[in-house]
């Protein structure tokens, strides 16, 4: 049967991804696989099945004429061959996958460190230690900086994804496409995870009000429950990426592309009422968390300021409805 | 070995595809299965003949196609079926006609026996 695809894949090779031709993809294949399954039924070896099959599958050309696709298909050869694409085989994608991981360790570590970095200071500076503590720091933030940079050495051996047009061939990207749909439980867990340890992070510093210990302590607490949170989020959210940039290799002149566009994810844009309420709504988190971390470092009051983000949160449902364009349901 | 030609059949490949459909709706395989038991193997139509027809004419109003699930039990797979339709019966009647006037026309210039024919030299 995968033969039957790859050879209805190479047929379909270079033909523009509209519906019409998708439809008779699809319709092409239910009909081969159909009687591929009726001759491997009465006994017939799975090759002798897929040479009369292919053998009795026609011509395309046929179908080009009668479809209306003759110029189509003769601009989506001329494009072909004006940009010939280059093609990614199993292997390299498994490749890219293990790579894409390993991209996604450090890329999530890298912005961690830089977050908890700030953790050095505030937790030496309990033990009167405050020098060092600004020393320590900028240990994590070069550990952090030097893991971004590696990161983005870890996927040179791909660049060429970005400056030549590529292609997936149906098989690969079912592959891709069961891999993505497996890893997104995982996914969902790591977003999840990481949204409520970074909603949750002033958590401590309240119960730690609440029992007057060292107000410091709830400080290193938000970054490291931040921290954590922002690489889970980061982690998965990239490893995520990678399989739909793979998926999103195939355009509209190649066949197989259709994973991407087939499924699309439900989107939830929200409109605006002009660029300016856009940017505000846009601004709106990042404001909050620089306020925050203003107001704390220079109160050392950590114990009081997480309020900002519960006032925030409140304010955050007005801003958002008030620069929603009125039309918006 | 004497085969069908291809630019008469394709006249009437959309005659055979409304002739099954005339027995009740059905899907791309199982056609293409009756017309080759139905011409006692003689004639096995290509699937892109099929769908190029299929596609012609359902343009041409003359099937409609709906997609169900054959079998319930199954794997949920659905499948593109087809019926046909008013005009579809008018347009197969019509064909009917148009074959058997040609058929009479082709007739009269067809020999019983072309094997014992010779040139005569006069």
């Amino acid at each position: 049967m995968e033969t039957i695809k790859g050879y209805l894949e190479a047929m379909f090779a270079g033909m523009p991804n509209t519906p019409e031709v998708r439809k008779a993809k699809s319709e092409l294949l239910q009909m081969m696989e159909d009687k591929y399954n009726e001759l491997i039924e009465e006994g017939a070896s799975e090759n002798s099945a897929v040479g009369t099959v292919i053998s009795e599958f026609g011509n395309l050309d046929e179908l080009a004429d009668d479809l209306g696709l003759k110029k189509e298909v003769e601009e989506a050869h001329g494009k072909e061959s004006e940009t010939p694409r280059r093609h990614i085989t199993l292997d390299e994608v498994k490749d890219f996958i293990i790579n894409r991981r390993k991209k996604a360790l450090f890329l999530a570590l890298g912005v961690m460190l830089c977050i908890i970095s700030v953790t050095a200071p505030i937790m030496l500076d309990i033990f009167g230690a405050g020098d060092l503590g600004a020393a320590l720091m900028f240990v994590f933030v070069g550990a952090g900086v030097g893991s971004l940079i590696y990161c983005g050495f870890v996927d040179s051996n791909w660049k060429f994804m970005k400056n030549s047009p590529c292609q997936i061939d149906m098989n690969t990207a079912k592959y891709v496409e069961e891999a993505r749909n497996s890893f997104e439980a995982v996914r969902a867990i790591c977003i999840t995870l990481g949204t409520v340890l970074c909603v949750i992070c002033w958590v401590p510093c309240i119960i730690i009000d609440y029992y007057k210990v060292n107000e410091n302590l709830g400080g290193v607490l938000i970054f490291l429950l931040v921290g954590i949170g922002v690489f889970l989020i980061v982690y998965s959210n990239t490893i995520a990426s990678g399989y739909d940039k793979l998926l999103e290799l195939n355009d509209k002149t190649t066949f197989s592309g259709t994973y991407v566009d087939s499924s699309p994810k439900p989107v939830n844009v929200i409109k605006y009422k002009n660029k300016t309420a856009e940017t505000i709504v846009a601004l709106y988190w990042p404001t909050v968390t620089c306020l925050y971390l203003i107001l704390s470092f220079l109160t050392f009051q950590w114990g009081i300021t997480w309020i900002i983000w519960v006032i925030a949160g409140v304010a955050h449902k007005a801003v958002v409805i008030n620069c929603q364009a009125d039309d918006y349901e | 070995m004497v085969q069908i030609s291809s630019d008469i059949i394709r006249g009437y490949n959309d005659t055979m595809i409304l002739n099954i459909l005339m027995k009740g709706p059905s899907y791309g395989y199982q056609i293409s299965k009756e017309i080759k038991t139905i011409s006692d193997e003689k004639y096995v139509i290509k699937e892109t003949t099929l769908y190029s027809a299929f596609t012609r004419i359902e343009k041409n109003g003359y099937i409609e196609s709906f997609v169900a699930n054959p079998d319930p039990e199954g794997n949920g797979k659905k499948r593109t079926y087809y019926r046909i339709t008013e005009a579809g019966l008018e347009y197969y009647k019509s064909k009917c006609e148009e074959w058997e006037l040609t058929k009479e026309v082709v007739e009269k210039f067809i020999e019983e026996n072309p094997d014992s024919l010779t040139l005569d030299d006069n």
